[in-house]
């Protein structure tokens, strides 16, 4: 049998394993971003727009809660339950917060400032806690809380439901509370 | 005998692996990654013939297929394309190795002709050992030849010598195969 008669009919037997898990990781690193620009600004737009809505969002909430509180107007929609309403607020929100702490920082990929304004007992919340204190029993700054709180839980469901949406490699082990 | 990922020459699924990867999903390019990475390490191992280097030939030849996956035409074979860099790179590297691939003075081995091939042992193992211990020149044409499935007429593009060096080298390489694994027989 000659030589390439022999190595044709065995060719298999020739072939080794595949390289090591080095080469993928190194690689890994390497891998092109998206090449047209307009591609990839849409794409970092729809992977990263919320991060910076937050905090923009938060902090103009903060403002109209201010403004709001210094106006003389009467409320025209009074919130039943206040005290029932709030406590149940600020247990939900602890929950979604310890759930996005549970994110590694890289992966949730919010920043400390994002983190701390969506902390519960952050410096709006206490500056909210100190005009209520000064004046027991006024609704309306009861309902500016209620309406923090609200929005706050909102933007702790969003982030957690776009990370989820981003993270489909590897199965989530997060459970919606809800 | 199947080498090569078929499923990848599919058009639908070649076509969707290639969009998925130019728009830079990364999860296509591990897909493909690993659709090719044993067949094409094993041409960097026979070509490089050290493990680390194969590594080091394959990570180099993946960047540039990645880079370069929307300058492949859509009517063109993926497989054909991926093997042609992975080939090249492991060219560039003999090249920088001083690997010459012009005709070559080999008068000692001339005087060893007429081996009787039928006392021949063929084994994997002797063959393997034997193109190993090849001069890289030889053994490089040997490759692209018999492993890599090149014509005469290809390897001379590749190695930018004539198709009669080319078929020189080629038969050159074959009988000094045979010799050794001769030799080798002869001494068990």
């Amino acid at each position: 049998m000659n030589l390439e008669e022999f190595i044709r009919q065995n060719r298999s037997g020739f072939e080794g394993e595949g390289p090591g898990p080095d080469v993928w990781a190194r690689l890994e690193k390497q891998l092109p971003k998206p090449k047209k620009e307009k591609g990839r600004v849409v794409q970092m737009m729809a992977k990263h727009w919320w991060k910076a809505a937050i905090l923009v969002a938060l902090l103009v909430n903060a403002g109209l809660l201010l403004k709001y509180m210094n106006t003389k107007q009467e409320v025209a929609v009074v919130i039943p339950e206040i005290q029932e309403m709030e406590s149940y607020y600020s247990a939900r929100i602890e929950q979604k917060m310890d759930e996005l702490k549970q994110l590694p920082a890289a992966t949730a990929g919010l920043d400390s400032l994002t983190l701390k304004e969506l902390e519960l007992r952050n410096d709006t919340y206490k500056m909210l806690e100190k005009e209520l204190a000064a004046n027991p029993g006024n609704e309306r700054i009861r309902a500016a809380m209620i309406r923090y709180y609200q929005m706050k839980l909102e933007l702790l469901d969003r982030i957690l439901d776009e990370h989820n949406k981003y993270s489909n490699d590897s199965p989530s082990t997060q459970k919606d509370v809800l | 005998m199947n080498l090569y990922p078929d499923n990848l020459e599919n058009l639908p699924v070649t076509d969707q692996i290639v969009a998925r990867c130019r728009m830079g999903d990364a999860r296509a390019f591990h897909d493909l990654y690993h659709a090719y990475s044993k067949a094409m390490y094993n041409i960097c191992l026979r070509m490089t013939g050290h493990s680390a280097d194969a590594e080091d030939v394959l990570q180099e030849a993946f960047v540039q297929i990645f880079k370069n996956l929307d300058k492949l035409a859509t009517d063109s074979s993926l497989t054909a394309w991926v093997k042609r860099i992975v080939v090249n790179h492991c060219l560039s590297y003999l090249r920088k190795k001083k690997v010459y691939f012009e005709e070559v003075e080999d008068q000692e081995w001339k005087s060893e002709d007429g081996v009787d091939e039928k006392e021949h042992m063929l084994t994997v193992a002797t063959v393997k050992e034997a193109i190993g211990q090849l001069p890289a020149g030889y053994r490089t044409v040997l490759n692209l030849y018999i492993f890599e499935d090149y014509s005469h007429r290809e390897i001379a593009g590749l190695l930018n010598i004539s198709e009669s060096t080319v078929k020189t080298q080629y038969m050159r390489a074959k009988e000094r195969v045979r010799q050794i694994v001769h030799l080798k027989s002869k001494r068990i």
